[in-house]
């Protein structure tokens, strides 16, 4: 426990790093990469509006946005992988990683969903269309949601980190098969477009892989200090306990 | 016990206990023998399916003669699907909790992944059983005025291969749930978003074969994408219902 009376100094560099790397890409995505063409498609019909072919300013989103969907995944996993520890060892600690790893996740995917959004809305035109990766983002949501839910409607705390880590086990597995259905089934609704199959040239990789360390950084260390933060909380309240227990 | 004890206790005449696959008929027996006697899942299940389809009638009958249904058919269908066994797969664990008998199953010497395919095949089952009385109701109710494509009756595929996923996954996580406070709310919270790539590909499925689709590659794409989320679920089913389930 004496980890815990020390500042998190592995968290603390994490984000200075992460906060570094990401402002850097960020500023050399505005500054330095040229904007790109956008929509390869050849004039496609998406939700009645015709999308054409400009410079897109827009796409600088994506420097954002790619970076952080990628970091709430490898949250997730994070959490899940906590679970499946917590089912093998039925230690408690691990069942706080994997509560927290949620939590991150939960940033992670709220902070996906409104940038998407947003360049759904201004190059698309619509605040919404069920397309496959808005689609697996709002599934990959309501589970996220879903699990928290769940976890405070059981009391008993082994029985809900039993079924909060089976959960988080499911929803790990469920959020590939629906990013995969979604784009396998054919369905005559929408056209998918894809913008970003190519390799990026230079200009547009480098700041994408600041981003992408920087972000997956920042996740880390958001991760670490709301593990401490959580693991602290235990103890103060272990502690009022014990001093209730004494007097 | 080592196997040795298990040789000595065996060879001692007392009866060995039956294998997981008769532990399953036996299961499956006692499933159906019980509905067999109250008929508790089919009337409940049968009668909110019709009210679901009354619903129907009152949200589309109205001006049902100015288009066409068909485009949105396969949806609806699902609609149904998915509500009905929401209710059947509540009222199952329902019945499990009554006098504790599902802690009666689990105290005695049953293989826990037996036990899961037994209670997911009954309720596959079940949901089979209402689709054969209620599909052809919505046909007579919503497909007066439209032509009905020659492929129509395949529908029966993705409906099939629905039913066994939506029994496997909803059996799984109604164990989940059923010590959680709010019960019925929170197996739909959790349901819906974990069933979403089956019902996406069911759907699509099941929208072709009503459209009268003249290649039939897209709809095996869609029932092959379903049959795989089956696979997964069951196996993950079987696989975590021992943790599921505690000690």
């Amino acid at each position: 426990m004496n980890s815990l009376s020390k500042t998190d100094k592995t968290a603390l560099a994490a984000l200075l790093v992460g906060a570094v790397l990401t402002t850097a890409a960020f500023l050399f995505t505005f500054l330095v990469t040229p904007l790109v063409n956008g929509a390869a498609v050849e004039g496609t019909f998406i939700n009645g509006v015709f999308v054409e072919n400009k410079l897109l300013l827009s796409q600088k989103i994506f420097y954002f946005h790619v970076p952080v969907a990628i970091t709430s995944f490898c949250a997730l996993t994070v959490a899940a992988v906590y679970g499946i520890r917590y089912l093998m060892t039925r230690n408690e600690r691990h069942d706080l990683r994997s509560r927290v790893g949620m939590e991150v996740t939960l940033v992670f995917i709220i902070m996906t969903m409104l940038s998407g959004d947003l360049w759904t809305r201004f190059e698309w035109g619509v605040w919404w269309v069920w397309e496959p990766r808005l689609t697996t983002y709002f599934i990959l949501m309501l589970l996220v949601i879903a699990y928290f839910i769940l976890r405070t409607s059981i009391d008993a705390p082994d029985r809900k980190a039993t079924v909060a880590a089976v959960f988080g086990i499911i929803a790990l597995i469920d959020a590939p098969i629906c990013f995969l259905v979604t784009r396998l089934v054919p369905t005559s609704i929408h056209p998918v477009v894809f913008r970003t199959d190519s390799g990026l040239p230079l200009l547009m990789l480098l700041p994408f892989l600041l981003a992408l360390f920087g972000m997956v950084l920042i996740g880390f260390a958001v991760f670490r200090m709301r593990l401490r933060q959580a693991s602290l909380a235990e103890r103060l309240e272990a502690l009022k306990l014990q001093i209730e227990e004494e007097l | 016990m080592s196997s040795v004890d298990q040789k000595a206790t065996s060879a001692n005449a007392s009866p060995r206990p039956p294998s997981a696959g008769a532990q399953f008929v036996l299961l499956l027996k006692k499933e159906l023998s019980i509905e067999f006697r109250t008929r508790e899942m089919i009337s409940s299940m049968g009668l909110y399916a019709l009210l679901v389809l009354v619903v129907f009638g009152v949200a589309i009958g109205q001006t049902l003669w100015a288009y066409d249904i068909m485009p949105v058919a396969g949806g609806l269908l699902w609609v149904l699907v998915v509500f009905t066994s929401l209710l059947g797969l509540n009222r199952s664990f329902n019945r499990e909790k009554e006098l504790s008998a599902f802690e009666a199953l689990l105290v005695a010497p049953l293989d826990r992944g037996a036990i899961f395919l037994a209670k997911a095949a009954a309720n596959a089952l079940f949901l089979v059983v209402i689709q054969l009385i209620a599909v052809p109701l919505f046909a007579v109710f919503f497909f007066a005025n439209t032509a009905i494509a020659p492929t129509a009756p395949l529908v029966a595929v993705p409906l099939l291969v629905g039913s066994v996923g939506i029994a496997g996954v909803g059996t799984l996580l109604a164990t989940m749930t059923m010590h959680t406070r709010g019960r019925d709310v929170m197996l739909a919270l959790l349901f819906i978003p974990i069933v979403f790539p089956l019902l996406y590909s069911c759907v699509s499925a099941a929208s072709m074969t009503l459209l009268g689709a003249d290649d039939l590659m897209p709809f095996v794409q869609a029932t092959v994408l379903a049959l795989g989320y089956d696979a997964v679920m069951i196996i993950l089913g079987w696989v975590l219902y021992d943790v599921v389930c505690g000690s």
